[in-house]
């Protein structure tokens, strides 16, 4: 590694060695807040160096791009770590968590994924998701005195396990039959292989599409997300439900951005796997009465309406893809955070009984999530109608209309489903009880993530011109 | 467009959408003073209303062209624009959308259960109903048209009657289902704009140039027709009204039959029969009969009622029918009758609607076998209520006859039969209202022997509309002049 690559590295550095710092403090220091603090403003240092050092190379070893795409990705996932350690600080003191060791593994999550996100390469993309998945692993159980949570945990390592697996076998196939593990080169030979090799490559591909699957929780393979949803106590859920599925569709975007349209033998499997995802997800959904489990099945769906996007492979397509994607994040962080705000000793809010009428007793917030669960379903002039728009027209333009309609019917089950929550929360109900007032903190990220949803949705066009630029 | 557009002007039509929406914003703000925001909440709408009363009285007697016409770019990426344009037609359903909604905030005055919430609802409906009544950008349009469910969705939800829950969503997951239908082939259309003219678009008058095969055209048009007539509501997706209808707090009730079931028909005038010409043409025989089925289904259905709150659900899709029969002849003063039956409608029946609630305030109930002799429990409300059911029956010299009138004799120049046919469907509204009227006005006294009459407040809501229901019934000249312009162009296939 030369200097330029280090530099171009920057962000990823902050991150990786604060996060080193903030766990070694914490090992004689136990005071939790100014642990905390320290990684808020290390992960808001990782971002404004992302935004602002210019990097001197565009590719780092070959491994992982500098490009303003992966920039712009590694921003958003420095400042949802920075959002999720905001939202977490309450519950780190009152659990008597380490602070140090949840601080630290937060910034390395980040980190992660801001790698994953402009992996270029093959074993960077491996590598990459490992990092963060192993900060997962400890992040939803680190609460040991919650079985729930320690169930979780195991669930969420068992799965990965598999699709680390799936992966690997995956990769060694596509080197195998393409000879290279550079991303863009490696599907672009893939279309150049012929017989076997095709074949072959086919396979690793598709392995590597069900180790994805299991990340991003496309059906079939989701089965493992509503309860890991359940036992993740809602500070880390924020970041699971937005970063680790993001970051895995960031890289995606990324590489079908640089390679061109490359799916062809993949085509009818995606397809499908996208309307398979769209209405399973909204009919399990449709059942479902913790709200937890409900936001599970609900990105659920919303990886669906993603893959939409990703099967198109047109710019449109993936400018619509990188715009749903940072709604979603945005939307579903909030979600999580006004859940984490209401948790107390008691734990947090999650069956729909503990919701009935909080509306009246928790106006603002429950208000918020209202409108956060909106958008979700995708009502105009939230951000998430915009979101919707852009990948349906994305996919009508690239011709797949059936597509579209299953994701139609599936936009108008979600209404369904988040409906019943909206009304659950109006409900006049005299046995409700208060919750916790939540901190400036919770409020502060509850705040930022709402302007954005109500910003972009009246505004969208701000965010269109920054991936306009930004896409490779 | 017109040199209206050209000149530099203050920006009314804006201004009619964000005034409501400033006066939400102010009752959200204030939520721990219920007074205050009962008193932001009628000055709102009383100034919205003094507007519209303004632009009637300005704009009003341009005969063609748009009397304002506001423009801005919005979304540039996706070609959509703020477009927002008055005309004839417009203006008459802008102006019945704020008189109405006053009504409605008058009549919730005594509202005790979350009132901050409950009015900002209402202003916010009151928002988006202007925004669907005045957008020209289908984009836009579509926007207000979804926003519109959320506020009547919650009215109903939380101030709703016994069973409001299943009725709400019913209520929006029907029309939603309908609008995502539209909103599909909205994006083909702009598409396949898009891809023959280079620039991509979502303002009508653009979008109207498309040139589309008649299977294209055709398949588009039945995606705009099946979220407006689900809006409207035609009568084989009409189920949802009924329930949402008897469900729905009264000032919701006034807000639905009065003008949610205007914004269906105004989606079929304003974009869906300019849009598609050919389609409509050959898709109006079909419509012309959905409508007449409408007409009896709906009042024979309404006959049977005993809960006059779902009576009038019943007769509300019965008078729809008419107003799209009127539209299905495709003929000049059929289509001025529609319209003005329109808002003759949404005045008698929204007046009939302040009337139950209050009857049902003061017996207790809107079962029609638990009422009767309410002319000697109460002779001034029982006069009124006589007076409005005689109105939507379509009495001479009241408000219905004047649209109903024009309706038939429009319609009997291009298609005598419907005409004919639809004559006898008004015999059949003249059955159940007097059945009734009947039922509620006159008979033995049930219940206690006198009711507490009118009050000064309860004066102040229905003299107005008694008012215009007369005057519409007199002399609808100065609505029907605004009118023709508009609707001699839209029949043209043109713009205004």
């Amino acid at each position: 590694m030369s200097l330029p690559d280090l530099l171009a590295l920057l962000p990823i550095l902050i991150l990786v060695f604060g996060g080193t710092v903030i766990l070694m403090a914490g090992a004689w220091y136990r005071e939790p807040l100014p642990l905390i603090a320290g990684g808020i403003v290390t992960a808001l240092l990782g971002a404004v160096a992302a935004g602002l050092v210019q990097p001197p190379v565009v590719e780092i070893a070959g491994l992982f791009s500098a490009g303003a795409y992966a920039r712009f990705f590694t921003i958003l996932w420095s400042l949802l770590a920075a959002a999720g350690l905001m939202a977490a600080a309450r519950y780190i003191i009152e659990n008597s968590i380490g602070a140090g060791e949840y601080v630290s593994l937060v910034l390395y999550a980040a980190a992660g994924m801001a790698l994953l996100s402009s992996a270029t390469h093959l074993l960077a993309l491996f590598l990459a998701l490992e990092t963060f998945t192993l900060a997962f692993y400890i992040l939803i159980a680190c609460n040991r005195r919650c079985t729930l949570a320690a169930e979780a945990g195991i669930k969420y390592l068992l799965m990965s396990a598999v699709s680390t697996g799936f992966l690997a076998f995956g990769i060694a196939l596509i080197y195998a039959s393409s000879g290279t593990l550079s991303l863009p080169e490696a599907v672009i030979k893939l279309s150049a292989a012929t017989g076997e090799l095709h074949a072959w490559g086919l396979l690793g591909w598709g392995m590597v599409l069900i180790a994805v699957g299991f990340k991003i929780s496309l059906v079939p393979f989701h089965l493992w997300t509503p309860d890991v949803y359940q036992g993740t106590p809602a500070p880390v859920g924020g970041l699971l439900a937005t970063g680790s599925k993001g970051a895995v569709v960031a890289v995606l975007v990324g590489m079908l951005a640089v390679s061109g349209p490359v799916w062809h033998g993949l085509t009818d499997l995606l397809w499908l796997l996208a309307a398979l995802t769209m209405l399973v997800g909204a009919f399990s959904a449709l059942g479902q009465k913790n709200l937890k489990r409900l936001l599970a099945y609900s990105s659920v769906t919303h990886m669906g309406t993603l893959l939409v996007g990703l099967l198109c492979q047109t710019s449109a397509g993936l400018t619509a893809t990188t715009f749903y994607l940072v709604i979603y994040v945005i939307t579903s962080l909030g979600a999580f955070v006004i859940i984490a705000s209401l948790a107390d000793e008691r734990g947090e809010p999650m069956e729909f009984d503990q919701w009935r009428g909080l509306g009246y007793l928790h106006p603002v917030r429950c208000g918020v999530l209202a409108l956060l669960l909106l958008s979700l379903a995708g009502l105009p002039a939230t951000a998430g109608f915009m979101a919707k728009f852009v990948i349906f027209e994305a996919a009508l333009q690239s011709g797949y209309l059936g597509l579209v309609l299953i994701g139609v019917l599936s936009s108008v089950i979600s209404f369904a489903f988040y409906l019943r929550v909206t009304m659950l929360l109006f409900e006049p109900d005299e046995s409700v009880c208060r919750w916790h007032t939540g901190t400036a903190s919770e409020h502060a990220v509850i705040a930022v993530c709402t302007s954005a949803v109500l910003l972009l949705g009246l505004f969208p066009g701000i965010l269109f011109d920054l991936i306009g630029r930004i896409l490779p | 467009m017109t040199a209206a557009s050209a000149l530099p002007q203050f920006p009314w039509l804006t201004l009619l959408i964000l005034l409501p929406l400033g006066g939400a914003l102010l009752c959200l703000l204030h939520h721990r003073r219920a007074e205050e925001c009962r008193w932001l909440a009628l000055a709102t709408t009383a100034a919205t209303l003094g507007i519209t009363i303004y632009l009637f009285v300005c704009y009003g007697q341009g005969d063609s062209g748009w009397l304002l016409y506001e423009d801005a770019a919005w979304i540039p990426r996706y070609g959509i624009r703020f477009t927002l344009g008055l005309d004839g037609i417009s203006l008459l359903l802008v102006l019945l959308t704020a008189f109405l909604q006053m009504i409605a905030v008058l009549m919730s005055w005594s509202e005790k259960q979350h009132v901050p919430m409950f009015f900002s609802l209402l202003l916010v409906l009151e928002a988006t109903l202007m925004g669907i009544f005045l957008a020209l950008d289908l984009m836009l349009f579509f926007l207000f048209w979804e926003v519109m469910l959320l506020p009547m969705f919650f009215l109903i939800s939380i101030w709703g009657h016994e069973r409001r829950h299943y009725a709400a969503i019913k209520f929006f997951l029907y029309t939603l289902a309908g609008s995502m239908v539209m909103l599909v082939a909205l994006i083909v259309l702009y598409l396949i704009h898009g891809e023959q003219t280079g620039t991509y678009t979502f303002a009508l008058a653009e979008l109207m140039q498309t040139d589309l095969s008649s299977q294209q055209e055709m398949l588009l048009f039945l995606g705009f027709l099946l979220a407006f007539a689900i809006k409207i509501p035609l009568v084989p997706f009409h189920t949802w009204l009924p329930d949402a209808h008897t469900e729905a707090p009264v000032a919701g009730t006034i807000d639905l039959t009065g003008l949610l079931l205007k914004t269906g028909i105004y989606g079929l005038i304003r974009f869906a029969f300019p849009l598609f010409p050919e389609a409509t043409r050959s898709f109006l025989p079909v419509l012309g009969i959905v409508a007449l089925t409408g007409i009896f289904h709906a009042a024979w259905a309404a006959y049977r009622q005993d809960d006059i709150k779902r009576l009038f659900a019943y007769s509300s899709i019965s008078h729809v029918g008419l107003v799209v029969l009127g539209l299905a002849a495709w003929q000049l003063t059929a289509w001025e009758g529609s319209i003005l039956l329109m808002l003759a409608h949404g005045i008698s029946t929204g007046a009939l609607f302040v009337l139950i609630a209050l009857i049902r305030q003061r017996t207790g109930t809107r079962n029609l076998a638990e009422l009767g002799g309410l002319w000697s429990q109460a002779p001034q409300m029982a006069f009124l209520f006589l007076f409005f059911s005689l109105a939507s029956l379509g009495l001479p010299g009241l408000a219905n006859f004047a649209g109903e009138i024009l309706v038939l004799l429009g319609t009997f120049q291009t298609h005598p039969v419907w005409a004919a046919i639809a004559v006898i469907g008004v015999v059949f509204t003249a059955a159940y209202m007097l059945r009734l009227v009947q039922g509620v006005v006159w008979g033995p006294v049930k219940g206690r022997p006198t009711l507490p009459d009118l009050t000064p407040r309860e004066w102040l809501i229905l003299l107005p509309m008694a008012v215009l229901v007369l005057w519409l019934g007199l002399y609808p000249e100065p609505f029907l002049r605004p009118l023709h312009g508009a609707v001699v162009n839209i029949m043209a296939g043109g713009l205004p």
